[in-house]
């Protein structure tokens, strides 16, 4: 008996120690975020997790300047990936959100994450120089309200190979009667129309509602935002664009197995020359400057944005382009002031806009002419001029106007729309579903 | 009789070789598959192929995989934090085994199921919660909030294999220890524990290979860059669109290789155990 009263006290010692000695790390970690000589942590958290390339390389160049130009100062990235990143801000919005952090300007994300009241709300009129783009920060509004600011527009393209094109005489299509004709003239010479990513479904989706967007023009928007606030999608723009997305996929101008084949796959169709076009957004652009790619295609890669549909309500200059990425500033941060002045800083014309610009990772969300230098490749001026003549532009993809359990619902159920699998209505149902 | 075994014998012979050749070819492809391709550049990826023989053999993944991808100190990280939690959970699990197995308490049948019924919780469902438990403790970030969780989750399948092992040992050992004067740590330790070495095997690999993979508890609990585990190294060639696939390969090859190595090095036990077994019925 005294042996076991002895081992009880002996482990209850040992929990109390250990506990003891990880709760005085916590408390030095805390301490850190403002320390007695005017030291500021700043932690941002990103969903660029490459920060030697790409958007996440433009990323690290702002802050590493930053910490240059403010010494006191001291910025902490962690980076996960898509998935991952969402996951965690889950956990972070209970408890300890980083200060500044990536968001997205759509309701997918974006309605849970204000729901639950972590996200500062900033000052519209502290940005009325910054050259945004009209339209640009609604997505990023909730009752009149700003709680983030949009990094990219992405435009959704058909990336072609030009001189492809020219040694077989084919044509840009114009309507997408030409397109279906020319996926069969294509596929005839023994080459892969188009390289689709449909094994993420986020592509599909987009394409999808590109095809929603010729079909229904202006009323786009309001169809979607009915749709989804009754889980009614039996909407005839619905019903048919879903159709037209099966006929595209029955009449093979996707490629064979393209519902289980991801987005690397699909571009490496592209970019050794099997297939003749890639469906992707704008910031793919960069394509045109990559090295890896054989110098036959790159220097050859042009695009064109969706062909007009017969008895759509869409032109050709209505345009499938959104706003979605961004940057939000925590409610509860012990440094607000330091973190908004970080991402105004982030967001001066010459900063994120303009390394962007350069390093070909795509269009920002703000006025870019200023940093025109000639130097563009034809594909970047090809997006810079369909941005620039576009009447109208889209906003947000169907997949992301929901809920997020819409969202993953119609992105793992499009591929079986497209093969067959299910059909129309079936579809269309069990996406409705998801909303109620 | 016996020509009739012999005739059987001269078919089933290579039938079973055939049969298991093809197997291993099967289980082994994907490891050669994974370093071919780290090996070649990422336009070379995509082939029509199985396989690709690059045009350069690109030693360069590999080198940029430890620069860039922090893999040292991540690989220091894996293997302390795997490392104690496979010794945690060897000894938790077979001092639990034998309190529930052969000391007589009370509640020794009920304490068992309890810790069993741990292998019916997806972590899914224990990441939020666990998270807030340790954020409010100041767990988060700290060594405790990836070994915590990986010895909870693999000790009821510890226990489990422990217990069925310990049955097998005669009690009449025991009784004979304890009639030399021996305590009960000796007997644990010195003629318990020597017994279960093929299982100690078994609950280590498995112990190993569960966690040495695992991202998803990781990520969430772990923030610097500190205490981060391998897995985080394919994620520093992650892109937001597409990503850096040659040199993933490379990380990816050096990630899975101290888990092969130790496959390799405790799956003598394990079929030494079960084929000891087998003869002793």
């Amino acid at each position: 008996m005294k042996r076991r009263i002895l081992s009880i006290l002996l482990t209850a010692a040992m929990a109390v120690t250990l506990l003891a000695g990880c709760g005085s790390d916590g408390n030095k970690d805390e301490g850190k975020s403002e320390s007695a000589d005017g030291k500021v942590t700043l932690k941002v958290f990103s969903n660029l997790p490459d920060r030697k390339n790409g958007q996440g390389l433009v990323e690290q160049m702002i802050i590493d300047e930053y910490m240059k130009e403010n010494e006191n100062v001291n910025i902490e990235v962690e980076a996960l990936d898509e998935e991952a990143y969402k996951t965690k801000f889950k956990a972070y919005s209970m408890e300890g959100m980083p200060d500044v952090v990536s968001i997205w300007g759509q309701p997918s994300f974006l309605d849970e994450v204000l729901e639950a009241g972590v996200l500062a709300e900033l000052d519209e009129s502290d940005y009325s120089d910054y050259g945004f783009i009209s339209g640009s920060l609604e997505g990023f509004k909730k009752d009149g309200k700003l709680y983030g600011l949009p990094r990219n527009t992405d435009v959704a393209a058909f990336y072609y190979n030009e001189k492809m094109f020219k040694d077989n005489k084919w044509e840009v299509p114009a309507t997408y009667d030409e397109l279906l004709d020319l996926a069969k003239t294509i596929k005839d010479a023994g080459i892969i129309p188009l390289a689709m990513d449909g094994g993420d479904g986020w592509p599909m989706a987009v394409y999808l509602s590109d095809i929603l967007y010729k079909l229904a023009g202006s009323d786009y928007a309001s169809i979607v935002s009915e749709a989804v606030s009754s889980g009614d999608f039996t909407n005839e723009n619905f019903v048919k664009a879903t159709e037209l997305l099966k006929k595209t996929a029955d009449a093979g101008l996707f490629q064979n197995g393209y519902d289980s084949q991801d987005y690397g796959t699909a571009q490496n169709l592209f970019t050794n020359g099997q297939a003749a076009m890639f469906y992707m957004g704008s910031w793919e652009a960069s394509m045109a400057l990559n090295e890896d790619i054989p110098e036959e295609v790159r220097t050859n890669i042009r695009m064109f944005t969706m062909p007009v549909i017969d008895g759509g309500k869409g032109t050709a200059a209505d345009i499938a382009a959104w706003n979605g990425g961004g940057y939000g500033v925590s409610a509860n941060s012990e440094v607000k002031e330091e973190a908004i002045k970080f991402l105004n800083y982030m967001y001066q014309k010459d900063k994120l806009s303009k390394y962007g610009w350069e390093n070909g990772v795509g269009m920002s969300a703000q006025d870019q002419t200023e940093y025109m230098t000639g130097d563009e490749t034809e594909l970047q001026m090809q997006f810079v001029d369909a941005v620039n003549d576009a009447a109208s532009v889209s906003g947000t993809p169907v997949n992301d106007c929901g809920p997020s359990s819409f969202k993953t619902s119609i992105e793992s159920q499009i591929q079986n729309v497209s093969n067959g699998s299910i059909s129309v209505e079936d579809f269309l149902a069990t996406i409705g579903k998801e909303c109620k | 009789m016996g020509f009739a075994g012999k005739k059987k014998n001269k078919i089933t012979k290579p039938l079973l070789w055939f049969v298991l050749i093809a197997v291993a070819v099967i289980q082994i492809f994907p490891l050669v598959w994974l370093v071919d391709f780290s090996l070649a550049s990422s336009t070379e990826m995509f082939t029509n192929g199985l396989l690709v023989i690059p045009e350069k053999i690109q030693w360069g993944n590999y080198a940029k995989a430890f620069a860039d991808g922090n893999f040292l100190l991540y690989l220091k990280n894996s293997i302390l934090i795997n490392g104690l939690a496979v010794v945690l959970v060897i000894l938790v699990s077979i001092m639990a085994a034998f309190a529930c197995r052969r000391m007589r308490w009370k509640l020794s049948g009920f304490v068992k199921t309890l810790l069993l019924m741990g292998m019916m919780i997806p972590i899914h469902a224990t990441l939020l919660p666990n998270y807030k438990i340790y954020s409010q403790l100041g767990l988060t970030d700290t060594v405790w909030a990836l070994l915590i969780p990986y010895v909870a989750f693999s000790l009821p399948q510890g226990l489990f294999l422990m217990t069925s092992f310990m049955e097998s040992i005669p009690v009449e050992l025991e009784e004979a220890a304890v009639m030399d004067g021996c305590g009960i740590y000796r007997i644990i330790f010195q003629i318990i524990t020597p017994m279960l070495k093929s299982s100690i095997a078994t609950v280590a690999i498995m112990t190993f290979l569960n966690n040495w993979n695992e991202f998803m508890m990781a990520s969430t609990y772990l923030s610097s860059e500190k205490w981060k585990t391998l897995p985080f190294s394919v994620l520093e060639f992650t892109g937001e669109y597409s990503s850096n696939y040659a040199v993933q390969f490379a990380v990816m090859a050096l990630t899975a290789a101290p888990a092969v190595i130790v496959y390799i090095i405790l799956n003598k036990h394990i079929t030494k155990g079960a084929a000891m077994g087998a003869v002793k019925g």
